[in-house]
């Protein structure tokens, strides 16, 4: 049988805008297939092992919050996280968490706040917040219905990907990395980032399942596809802000 | 010269704001800021004048303003004194000075020397400027509508610098919230706790959710984890810092048992330290009894017997939307407000200790006044609502979000077949009232554009007063 272990990054500290949803969609839609998954929340002073985990998460908190594990995350876990991330096991940062994932963090003042390096993006702190809903477009996921993905943006730094970065999507709504370049998130090996917090994963059973695969596919070789699922209530909130946002006429964009 | 130009202004923005509540309330709209906003635009100074003439006692956090307003309300009603309010929810500075408007005689003297006035966190700061409360009672801070206010540690600075501009004010604190009772560290004010004793809280509180839904785990001063001896719900409870002794402190008021806790009230012990007595609050659910607990607290400050307070809390009727029930006969319908999760978390948990079955429509907006961002209905904890399945016929979901608040459903394992979207108010309401049973009780929990929207589908089909009224 398939057993799938979900890390829960700083799930104390981390968990601004409803992130608990990302974890339960994971979990929702591997039990509903039967397979087997488990949860384990690693915060402060908790080792954090490279091999012992397939899907890590981590989420976005307040700025208050982000002082508290900065030193927990730059040194104990450091290097472990960015092993973890070479050796390719999935994983999903979505806001604090994406900018935590990169080189910096620089302040209004000018003052860079070191990141883990784990990926080669930065982000430049804009006295004007970014908030809003957001959709955007994944090329991967062209094939599938849900290639565009619908959530909510609320984040003053602007990210900027450097070499070796993909975006995750292409801005259809809303704002995305820094509001300028039209690209949203980022890709690096199996790791997924992206501004949209909160009900993301939820709402969009595509993305969720492509990470799902991913994961599973990595540990187990023979593992061919997932079984598909009803999704026609997923498929109703979607359809619900894409007729809202992109067919009105003076959406922007 | 100057000072008649500013008689002359203070006069026509006050009379011209009265003009403004009298079309309006004839009108029928009850609109409760363009008033003041008015009077605000020719005065600049009105607040400060007008506020000057009163003795004023405010409210505000982030959960239970209405409600412990409402109660300290029928505290000075049963000790007879007379005062001005602002009812329904118009708790920002023109909403103050709107209230303030309509109380004053022409001749700009008060018609009540009282004022018992809730503000939003952030219209507090703004306010103290100029108006300088006797008495603040602070309820709590919870994470709130993130998109509006900011974060948590921003709402609480912003209501820490207002209170920095009233070093007189004597202010009730919740002891029990970690962020709340910072606020009496380190200034002049005199201060007073309220809080729960442990044999008070209730053994059962889940804590599943707590330790992913907590807003304030770690120490406010010195960022090390608090241990807590006891949790009430959310981050509240008997916190201590194990690095710099930051702890809960010293109670004036606290709960030291709770007798009973039904679906309709709660019968409770407090200790202050006048003497210890019981009383019944006529109000279900663990945070009421924190929303009574803190309006005790403000009546010991004033001196107040306990022999009033007891009458007050227990004749106590609810305010605006906050839980409102309407009877029909056989059946009952109950509107309550949600606005953030530990809000919604905690009316889930008094729904599953109603025993009677019943239908639930949940009708979530994404307005501006409700929150645009939905994100904040996943840190709801539905286990409640899951256990009590069997007692559910029946789930409708609305608003402009009815679609999300189904996915939340399916993702809580609430069986979605249960679940039905109607995305319009008065179709929801229509199919809701025909499918209600004999019997059962119809729950109707809106956001606030949304407890708008079927207050007025209610009011007209059960013909309700008007809610300023
Ligand atoms: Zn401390």
């Amino acid at each position: 049988m398939y057993e799938i272990k979900i890390c829960h990054l700083y799930p104390d500290l981390l968990n601004l805008y409803g992130d608990y949803g990302n974890i339960q969609a994971l979990v929702r839609r591997l039990e509903w297939r039967g397979i087997n998954v488990s949860v384990h929340p690693i915060s402060i002073g908790d080792p954090f092992l490279p091999d012992a985990y397939d899907i890590v998460f981590m989420g976005g908190g307040p700025t208050n919050e982000q002082e508290i594990l900065h030193k927990d995350l730059l040194g104990l876990k450091k290097a472990p996280l960015i092993e973890a991330v070479e050796n390719d096991t999935v994983f999903l940062c979505i806001c604090g968490g994406y900018q935590l994932m990169g080189q910096y963090y620089k302040l209004s003042d000018g003052t860079e706040l070191e990141c883990l390096g784990a990926m080669n993006h930065w982000t430049i702190d804009h006295e004007k917040r970014m908030t809003g809903n957001l959709i955007f477009e994944i090329e991967g996921l062209k094939q599938h219905p849900d290639s565009l993905v619908v959530g909510f943006e609320n984040h003053s730094g602007k990210t900027y990907l450097g070499d070796g970065v993909l975006p995750l999507g292409k801005v259809l709504y809303g704002k995305g990395n820094n509001g300028e370049d039209g690209y949203e998130g980022a890709r690096y090996r199996n790791v997924y980032c992206s501004y949209s917090h909160g009900s993301l994963l939820p709402k969009n059973p595509g993305l969720t399942d492509e990470i799902i695969t991913l994961a599973i596919k990595r540990k187990y070789k023979d593992f061919v596809s997932l079984q598909p699922l009803n999704d026609h209530i997923e498929t109703a909130a979607r359809e619900n802000l894409i007729k809202r946002f992109l067919n009105t006429p003076n959406s922007p964009k | 010269m100057k000072k008649l130009i500013n008689k002359i202004r203070f006069f026509t923005a006050l009379y011209l704001g009265k003009c403004a509540i009298y079309l309006l309330r004839f009108t029928g709209s009850g609109g409760t800021s363009f008033p003041g906003k008015l009077a605000m635009t020719i005065c600049p100074d009105i607040l400060r004048e007008l506020g000057a003439k009163y003795r004023i006692f405010m409210v505000t956090g982030t959960n239970g303003k209405t409600t412990t307003a409402r109660i300290m309300e029928q505290i000075l009603q049963e000790n007879r004194i007379k005062y001005i309010s602002n009812k329904s929810g118009a708790n920002l500075i023109s909403g103050l000075i709107t209230t303030l408007i309509s109380d004053v005689k022409l001749n700009a003297s008060p018609t009540s020397p009282t004022a018992l006035l809730e503000v939003d966190e952030a219209a507090f700061r703004l306010s103290s400027k100029h108006i300088h409360p006797a008495v603040l009672v602070v309820t709590n801070f919870f994470r709130d509508q993130l998109d509006r206010y900011g974060e948590l540690y921003n709402t609480l600075n912003v209501v820490k610098e207002g209170i920095l501009n009233n070093p007189e004010t004597t202010l009730v604190l919740n002891g029990d919230d970690s962020l709340c009772a910072s606020l009496g560290k380190d200034v002049p004010n005199p201060v007073v706790y309220y809080g729960m004793d442990e044999l008070a809280v209730p053994e059962d509180n889940n804590r599943t959710m707590s330790s992913i839904n907590n807003d304030a785990s770690y120490c406010l001063y010195c960022k090390t984890k608090y241990e807590y001896q006891y949790y009430s719900y959310g981050h509240l409870g008997y916190f201590k810092c194990p690095n710099c002794g930051y702890e809960r402190p010293e109670l004036t008021a606290n709960v030291v048992r709770i007798p009973a806790m039904t679906s309709e009230f709660s019968t409770v012990v407090i200790s202050t330290p006048s003497g210890v007595f019981e009383a019944n609050i006529n109000l279900p659910g663990l945070y009421n009894i924190y929303n009574a607990l803190s309006a005790v607290a403000f009546a010991e400050v004033l001196g107040f017997s306990h022999k009033k307070t007891i009458e007050a809390l227990s004749s106590f009727e609810s305010g605006f939307g906050r839980m409102e029930s309407i009877s029909l006969g056989e059946n009952n319908i109950q509107v309550i407000l949600i606005k953030n999760p530990t809000g919604f978390s905690q009316v889930l948990k008094y729904l599953s200790s109603v025993y009677n079955s019943s239908v639930i429509c949940f009708m979530i907006n994404d307005n501006i006044a409700d929150g645009r961002d939905i994100s904040w209905l996943y840190d709801v904890d539905f286990e409640p609502l899951k256990n009590m399945q069997d007692n559910v016929s029946q789930i409708y979901v609305s608003g402009t979000r009815a679609e999300d608040m189904a996915v939340r459903l399916k993702y809580a394992g609430i069986f979605t077949d249960h679940v039905s979207i109607e995305k319009d108010a008065q179709n929801m309401l229509d199919f809701a009232l025909d499918t209600l049973k004999p019997g059962e009780t119809l729950f109707i929990l809106p956001t606030y554009t949304a407890l708008l929207d079927i207050r007025k589908i209610l009011k007209k089909r059960f013909k309700l007063k008007n809610f300023w009224q």
